[in-house]
């Protein structure tokens, strides 16, 4: 599989760290809350593997909110959790219970909120980095099994997929999702291409 | 061509040049605002809506105009977020539009890009999630509530029960079961017919909760005529003093009784008392049983009396 050097791991876990505590900061103003995320790994796996990690041999299905990002890279950004996760955070961010199973339609859009600060904030801290411009589209809300999620967006099955593990804390709960980046041949030279650039960048001025 | 449809849309559409000043504004945005668009236009958005200065909005814009990147604003987790309503003014209620807004970056041939405000009215939706949200709240408590008394039903007490004794064991402390039953109920469906003898166990049912000020007691119908209190961390003597209370409770409604062979010729109950305490531990099964024992006691000592039976049956 796809592999980065240490240090260009290191600079994207840190960059991505930057990205989600942006939304943090934001999601704790919308809930008047302290709320705490963190990217604590990211790994590069194929399309398959990255469904069997959100699983772990159960059938849960997943709540995905996914973006289309195009410019200094291309890539299909996708937010996941557990369902039963995804119906913890929005209640746990609108502050109500309701005796529920699934999310209600205005809950699912409450999600997509949620994934739209998230995925903006991780992909808008690489573009700054990067000192380029990506564009971004609405954000789109999907339940299923992971596989069905990760190829929603099309895309060939060769595809390498960066997933970021993501803590999400709020009001003492601690809730782990991922976040996956779908990336062609092209679209991964191109990452690895401003990471390195940006890394020059900085060593450059050191 | 294009302006007509967005003026004719029926979504809110407001267009912001790359300095936030409004370019467009839709009929339904005079509509619902109260403004109209030569107010509006060429004046910057966050002077006409100070409000929404430092808001999620502000930060939309901006994501929009700055980074490209469109936001999605969720009715649920902003509140009517643009002073908008259905008639275009506060009727003096506050009832704003409930909105989901959609910010989204547009690029045109001559740049700096401009932005996009998409407002949908969703209170229709609102209103159907929360009648949703009510009537799923309303069957949750169905299923532990008895459907006549209102009162917590056998299945409820069978829950709290257990919970209540395996929190005694854990705590070592003490748990009080009371059994109730209407003295001569049969008698009085009887003679007064049934709907009658349902406002006869409402009344009692309410009188009992009324006694009870803790919020762990519980008051349960545990069938027919046949009620059931629970009284954690109660000594024996306390759970007793509550029984008397409930019984002299009930006894002093004057619920007429032609029926009854008690002189009064009111509605009495009797009251079988089991305590489980860390020196004589039951489980459920003998606690209900000694309780029962009890209740049979006093029935058979003439009725509307409390009788404290704490003792396994008589070995066979």
């Amino acid at each position: 599989m796809f592999n980065l050097s240490e240090i260009q791991h290191d600079a994207l876990v840190e960059i991505f760290n930057i990205g989600v505590g942006h939304a943090a900061a934001a999601m704790s103003g919308i809930v008047n809350e302290e709320v705490t995320m963190s990217v604590p790994s990211i790994q590069f796996v194929n399309r398959l593997d990255a469904a069997s990690m959100l699983v772990n041999n159960e059938s849960r299905r997943i709540c995905g909110i996914s973006q289309h990002y195009q410019g200094a890279f291309t890539t299909e950004a996708i937010l996941m959790f557990p369902e039963d996760k995804s119906l913890e955070i929005v209640r746990l961010m609108v502050g109500e219970t309701v005796p529920l199973k699934e999310l209600t339609d205005m809950e699912q859009e409450a999600m997509s909120e949620i994934g739209n600060i998230i995925l903006n904030s991780c992909v808008g801290t690489l573009a700054n980095i990067f000192g380029q411009e990506l564009q971004g589209s609405l954000p789109v809300y999907h339940i299923g099994t992971s596989e069905d999620i990760l190829s929603a967006s099309g895309g060939q099955s060769e595809a390498v997929v960066l997933m970021l593990h993501i803590d999400f804390i709020l009001e003492k709960h601690q809730i782990h999702g991922y976040v996956a980046f779908i990336l062609d041949v092209t679209a991964l030279h191109d990452l690895q291409y401003q990471v390195d650039q940006y890394l020059s960048r900085i060593m450059g001025s050191t | 061509m294009a302006d007509s449809v967005l003026q004719a849309i029926n979504i809110g559409t407001v267009v912001l040049d790359s300095t936030q000043q409004v370019m467009l504004w839709n009929h339904w945005m005079v509509k619902h605002s109260g403004k109209q668009a030569s107010e509006v236009l060429g004046r910057n958005i966050f002077t006409i809506f100070p409000e929404l200065k430092n808001s999620r909005i502000e930060s939309a814009v901006n994501q929009a105009l700055r980074n490209n990147f469109p936001s999605l604003l969720s009715q649920t987790l902003n509140k009517a977020p643009f002073p908008l309503f259905s008639h275009g003014v506060d009727l003096g209620d506050g009832q704003r539009l409930q909105q989901a807004v959609a910010v989204i970056p547009i690029e045109t041939d001559m740049p700096p890009r401009q932005c996009l405000i998409q407002i949908t009215d969703v209170s229709i939706a609102v209103a159907r999630e929360r009648l949703l949200r009510e009537q799923a709240l309303v069957l949750r408590s169905q299923t532990f509530s008895d459907g006549l008394t209102g009162i917590a039903n056998r299945r409820h007490f069978d829950v709290n029960i257990e919970k209540e004794l395996r929190r005694a064991k854990r705590t070592n402390s003490t748990l009080s079961l009371l059994m109730i039953d209407i003295d001569y109920f049969k008698a009085y469906n009887d003679h007064y017919g049934h709907q009658r003898g349902d406002d006869c166990l409402i009344q009692v049912a309410a009188n009992l909760s009324s006694v009870l000020h803790r919020p762990a007691d519980l008051a349960a119908r545990y069938g027919g005529e046949e009620f059931a209190v629970i009284l954690p961390d109660n000594r024996p003597d306390t759970a007793c003093i509550v029984a008397e209370t409930l019984r002299q409770k009930i006894e002093s409604l004057g619920l007429e009784h032609a029926q009854s062979k008690n002189p009064g010729k009111v509605v009495t109950v009797s009251i079988g008392v089991a305590t489980r305490t860390p020196e004589h531990h039951l489980e459920t099964t003998q606690l209900i049983g000694a309780a029962d024992r009890a209740l049979y006691e006093a029935k058979r000592l003439g009725r509307n009396q409390v009788v404290f039976q704490n003792d396994p049956p008589p070995s066979t």
